[in-house]
C-alpha cells in the first residue's frame, strides 16, 4: 500500500487524481455511481457570476481518440453553486473551484466570492469556447499575468490555480507570466482548439464551429507541455491530457505534474478516476515507490 | 442508475442498417419505458446512448440503426458472449397519467424504437393507437410489438409498404376519430416540429423523448442541452430524454 498522498500549495490531497473540471459537473451524478470521497479533489464545471446559458448544439463531437466539445461555459452561475452544491461537495473531498469572467473585473469579482469558501480556485483562461473573456486572456503573456495578479489580489485567503491554455506560442511562457502574476500554481493542458466537418453537409458538426479537442490522442502534446512549463516555474504543475489509466498519470508525474486532472476517459469509463487511483497504488507497489508524491519531476532526458 | 459489465446474448440484422442488441446486466435492471443507456464501443471514446426497447429481468434488448464508425463498431465486433460496458438505466422515461387512457403513439425512424418500450409496458391497461413511420419496405422491423395495440398503422415514406406517407401525417388523418388522451412520441426533429405544429391547440398533451449528442449519459458535463420554451436549459440526458413537447425548442 504506496503513500499516495500530495501536497498541492499547502493542502493534503489523499491522492493526485482529480476529475477535470466540465466532465463532472459538481459532482452529484458520479456519486451514484461512486463514493467520490475517494477522489483526491474536484474541479468544478466552469463558474461564471450569472449563470450562463452555454452554447447551441450540437456540443460535442468524437474523431479517433480524442472528443470536440464546445458546452460554452452553461453554468447555474456562482450564488447557485454556493447555496446548493459547496457544502455537499466539501463533505466529500477537497474542492476547486473553477472560475471564468468576461471582464478584468469579474475574474475579480468571482475570485472575492470564492476566497476562503473554497480549497482552490482555477481560473479558467483557456476555455476555447466563448467569444469574450475565456481564451481571450489566456494566450498572451501579458494578460495572463494581469489576470492573474487581479484574481490573486482577490483571493488572499486560497490557493490559485492558473489554468493554460495550450494555443499558444510558448507554454513556457504562459506559465512563467502566471508565476509573475502571483499563481501558487498551474494546470494545464486545457484543450485544443480544433474542427470537425460533416463531410456530407460540407459543415461542421459542432454548432460553434470549432471546439475543443481532448482525450487520449492529445496525451503526447500535453506531456511535453508540462514538462515544458514544468521547468520553466517553480510553482507546483497540474497535468492534464489524455489520461486514461495509472501509467498515464505517472508520465504526467514524472513530467513535472503534482497531481493530475482526468476529464474524457471520464465519459468512457464512468469509473475511470476510482480505476487510475487503484492502478497507481498498483504500479507503485509493483516499482518499490513508496510515496507517489516521490515520483514528481523525476523525467531524465536522453 | 448503474455501470454494468454485460454479456452480449444476441446483435443480430433486423431490417436495413438497423440491428437488435440484446444483453444480460448480470443483476435485475427496473426499465421504464423511455429509458435508454450508455452503450461503451471499444475504442471509441464516447459511449453511444440508445433506448431501451425491452427490459425483461436481467436481460435488456436495445436496437440501433447504423449511423457513422461507432454503430458500424458496434455491428461488427460485438458478437455473442462478449463483454460490453453500458450506463443505465438512464433519463426520466415517459410518465402516463391514470386518467390518460387512450395513448397515440407516433414515431419515426430510430424513434420508433423507444415507443416499443411504451407499447410493451402499457398495452395491457390502456387503448393504444400506434403510427410507426418508416424509410421504405427494407427499414421496417418489429411489427409484431407494434401490433399489441387498438390500433397499428405502418407507415413507409415511399408507399413501399401500408400508409405513404410519414408518422404524423397518418396520425392527424386518424386524430379525430381516436380522440387521445395522451401522445407519445419520438422521431427526427423534423417529424416532431411537423408534430408540434399539427397538435398546436389540440387538448391532449404530447410527451416527446428527444435525441441528442451526449458526453456523459448521466447529468453531468452539459453537452446535450435543450432549450425549453420558458428560456431555461434542460439536460435532454438527466431532466429528459422525455419532455412535454410544448415545453421544448426545437
Amino acid at each position: 500500500m504506496a503513500d499516495l498522498r500530495v501536497n498541492l500549495c499547502g493542502v493534503t490531497l489523499k491522492n493526485p487524481v482529480i476529475p477535470a473540471s466540465g466532465t463532472f459537473g459538481f459532482g452529484r451524478e458520479y456519486h451514484e455511481i461512486y463514493d467520490i470521497s475517494i477522489l483526491g479533489a474536484v474541479a468544478t464545471k466552469g463558474l461564471t457570476l450569472r449563470p450562463r446559458a452555454g452554447n447551441p448544439t450540437p456540443r460535442i463531437a468524437e474523431r479517433r481518440g480524442v472528443i470536440l466539445n464546445a458546452v460554452g461555459l452553461q453554468n447555474p452561475g456562482v450564488e447557485h453553486f454556493i447555496a446548493h452544491d459547496l457544502a455537499w461537495l466539501k463533505e466529500k473531498t477537497k474542492v476547486i473551484a473553477n472560475v471564468a469572467g468576461e471582464t478584468l473585473a469579474e475574474y475579480g469579482e468571482i475570485c472575492a466570492r470564492l476566497n476562503g469558501l473554497v480549497d482552490f480556485l482555477e481560473l479558467n483562461i483557456s476555455c476555447p469556447n466563448v467569444k469574450c473573456g475565456g481564451m481571450a486572456f489566456g494566450v498572451k503573456p501579458g494578460s495572463i499575468e494581469e489576470v492573474t495578479a487581479v484574481a490573486k489580489k482577490n483571493c488572499p485567503q486560497t490557493p490559485l490555480i492558473v489554468k493554460l491554455s495550450p494555443n499558444v506560442e510558448s507554454i513556457a511562457e504562459s506559465a512563467r507570466a502566471a508565476e509573475r502574476g502571483g499563481a501558487d500554481a498551474i494546470s494545464l493542458v486545457n484543450t485544443f482548439t480544433g474542427l470537425a466537418i460533416d463531410i456530407e453537409r460540407r459543415r461542421p458538426v459542432l454548432a460553434n464551429n470549432t471546439g475543443g479537442v481532448s482525450g487520449a490522442g492529445i496525451k503526447p502534446i500535453a506531456v511535453r507541455m508540462v514538462y515544458e512549463a514544468a521547468r520553466a516555474v517553480k510553482i507546483p504543475v497540474v497535468g492534464m491530457g489524455g489520461i486514461t489509466c495509472a501509467e498515464d498519470a505517472v508520465e504526467f508525474l514524472m513530467a513535472g505534474a503534482t497531481a493530475v486532472q482526468v476529464g474524457t476517459e471520464n465519459f468512457t469509463d464512468t469509473r475511470a478516476c476510482p480505476r487510475i487511483i487503484e492502478g497507481l497504488n498498483t504500479w507503485c507497489d509493483a516499482h518499490s515507490v513508496e510515496a507517489l508524491s516521490s515520483l514528481t519531476g523525476t523525467l531524465k532526458l536522453n | 442508475m448503474r455501470e454494468v459489465i454485460a454479456t452480449v446474448l444476441e446483435n443480430a440484422r433486423i431490417a436495413e442498417e438497423t440491428y437488435s442488441l440484446t444483453f444480460a446486466c448480470g443483476e435485475e435492471i427496473p426499465v421504464r419505458a423511455g429509458q435508454f443507456c450508455m452503450v461503451g464501443v471499444r475504442g471509441f471514446p464516447l459511449r453511444r446512448p440508445i433506448a431501451i426497447c425491452k427490459a425483461e429481468g436481467e436481460r435488456v434488448t436495445v436496437c440501433y440503426r447504423l449511423k457513422g464508425a461507432g454503430t458500424r463498431t458496434l455491428a461488427e465486433n460485438c458478437k455473442i458472449g462478449e463483454t460490453l460496458s453500458v450506463l443505465l438505466p438512464l433519463g426520466n422515461g415517459f410518465t402516463l397519467q391514470e386518467s390518460e387512457k387512450k395513448i397515440a403513439v407516433v414515431g419515426g425512424g430510430a424513434g420508433v424504437f423507444p415507443l416499443v418500450a411504451a407499447i410493451r409496458e402499457y398495452a395491457a391497461e390502456k387503448q393504444i393507437f400506434a403510427y410507426m413511420g418508416f424509410k421504405n419496405r427494407a427499414s421496417v422491423c418489429m411489427q409484431y410489438e407494434m401490433q399489441r395495440g387498438e390500433e397499428f398503422v405502418l407507415c413507409t415514406d415511399d408507399g413501399s409498404l401500408g400508409f405513404r406517407g410519414t408518422a404524423v401525417q397518418a396520425f392527424m388523418e386518424s386524430v379525430e376519430r381516436v380522440r387521445p388522451d395522451a401522445v407519445l412520441a419520438c422521431g427526427p426533429t423534423p417529424m416532431l416540429r411537423a408534430l408540434k405544429s399539427a397538435t398546436a391547440g389540440k387538448p391532449f398533451p404530447v410527451y416527446v423523448s428527444l435525441e441528442e449528442r451526449m458526453g456523459c449519459g448521466i447529468g453531468a458535463c452539459l453537452v446535450c442541452a435543450c432549450e425549453k420554451s420558458d428560456g431555461s436549459r434542460a439536460r435532454v440526458c438527466k431532466d429528459g430524454p422525455v419532455f412535454k413537447l410544448n415545453e421544448v425548442i426545437l
